[in-house]
């Protein structure tokens, strides 16, 4: 761990926030126990945060508190994204999705009314995708299928997502915390994503 | 929505839990896993392997509780014992609380004695009594009436009173020296009284009588009673 530590008084000095805020988002968790970082000091224990990380954070908290309350940045900010529920308006207004990777994810599904976590990662994974024209349309829908097959496993779990493409047929695979895999020649890797990376993507645009 | 029948243990019993609409134990019960109910009532000695979820909780005797504690409104009269992690809106302690793990609530009014091994977050605290926390304290608004020795490892919130509690009559003074000993508080507004602290940082400090402090940091206002021994403030 070489990150770069910031002490709680400079950190105070920095943003300008009184110690009642700090104690006050820590409560509301918005900044994750994790980050506070205790170490010896000549006045005794001291806490110390990621100097990088908590300044981002907090310039975060900032800006939006004028919008929101802080039980609803708790809720943006709190690793656990099972309360999430956005409408198709909002996905689109944030930016998650285009209009037309929408419009296609629509027709396989039979009930678009909201969004949950798990919908809102597939239609993102499935965006990023066909918009970077690493996969095709037909690749897509496979890729939907295999992630609506296996959303209960997915939720906790570390997942890669896989498209690969041998003489001209594609598959999809999902792999879930796994350390290598090889292929035998003549496969092609076209797509890897991995769904962690996605979700934090994901959040940071929610935010 | 289903109706959920009652637990009842009069006498002496066991159970092996599940979802109740009330749960009351009259003797001594022993329920063997996790528990949900409405409304959980303890007047003689419980022991929960497990956890329990109640809307509401009163507990009289004594109780163990093995698991977490998760609901409402809690009030200790007895003596409870929680293994692990408490998270209610309200937690309230006339007689003795032991916690193994953190504490979080909306409000937590301590009139007895309170234990908690790890941290300690509400947005109001009141004690009027005795707390040993073995963690961080941190609450909006924290109001401690000394009464008998108190321990916190820190202290943080925006209001920090510590007052010396008034004995009655002036008859009935505490046998044991009340102070509060804390390595740090740190506050916006902070006002105490008999305390003995490493550091202080906070924008508006009013050091009272009896306090021992190692250093003081202030941005705004400092006060400094005669009888406090401070060794060092600055203004930063």
């Amino acid at each position: 761990m070489s990150e770069e530590l910031v002490s709680k008084k400079e950190l105070l000095e920095l943003t300008g926030i009184s110690y009642g805020q700090l104690y006050r988002w820590k409560r509301k968790d918005l900044i994750p126990e994790e980050w506070f970082v205790r170490k010896s000091t000549f006045t005794g224990q001291e806490t110390f945060f990621p100097k990088e990380k908590i300044l981002e954070r907090i310039e975060k908290i900032q800006t939006m508190k004028e919008n929101l309350s802080l039980d609803e940045l708790a809720v943006m900010f709190s690793p656990n994204v099972a309360d999430l529920n956005l409408s198709k308006e909002e996905l689109l207004k944030r930016n998650i999705v285009s209009e037309q990777v929408l419009r296609i994810y629509l027709e396989n599904e039979n009930e678009p009314t909201y969004f949950d976590f798990s919908r809102i990662l597939e239609v993102f994974v499935l965006d990023k995708l066909l918009q970077s024209g690493e996969i095709n349309m037909d690749e897509g829908k496979m890729l939907l299928e295999v992630l609506k097959d296996h959303r209960g496993t997915i939720k906790q779990k570390k997942g890669d997502l896989l498209i690969t493409r041998k003489l001209g047929v594609s598959s999809c695979l999902l792999l879930l915390n796994t350390e290598e895999f090889y292929f035998e020649n003549g496969t092609k890797v076209v797509a890897q994503v991995s769904l962690m990376n996605c979700t934090e993507e994901m959040k940071a645009k929610l935010l | 929505m289903d109706k959920k029948g009652d637990l009842i243990i009069n006498g002496s019993g066991s159970s092996n839990g599940g979802t109740f609409s009330n749960v009351t134990i009259n003797g001594k019960g022993t329920i063997n896993n996790d528990i949900q109910c409405a409304e959980f009532d303890c007047n003689g000695s419980g022991t929960i392997l497990g956890k329990v979820t109640a809307g509401y909780a009163k507990i009289n005797g004594g109780v163990k509780i093995t698991g977490d504690l998760e609901g409402k409104k809690v009030e200790v009269n007895g003596t409870a014992k929680v293994e692990h992690n408490v998270s209610v809106d309200r937690l309230k302690v006339d007689g003795k609380a032991t916690i193994g793990g953190k504490v979080k609530a909306e409000e937590i009014r301590i009139k007895g004695r309170l234990t908690v091994e790890e941290d300690c977050e509400a947005e109001f605290f009141k004690a009027d009594s005795q707390f040993k926390i073995g963690g961080l304290l941190n609450a909006e608004h924290i109001d401690i009436k000394l009464f008998g020795e108190c321990r916190a490892k820190e202290i943080g919130g925006e209001t920090i009173s510590i007052k010396n509690k008034d004995a009655l009559f002036g008859l009935f003074k505490s046998f044991f020296p009340t102070q509060l000993e804390t390595e740090f508080i740190e506050g916006n507004h902070i006002e105490i009284e008999n305390t003995k602290a490493k550091v202080i940082r906070g924008n508006h400090c009013i050091i009272g009588p009896n306090c021992e402090i190692g250093l003081v940091e202030y941005t705004d206002q400092i006060s400094i009673d005669k009888s406090a021994n401070v060794m060092e403030s600055k203004k930063v």
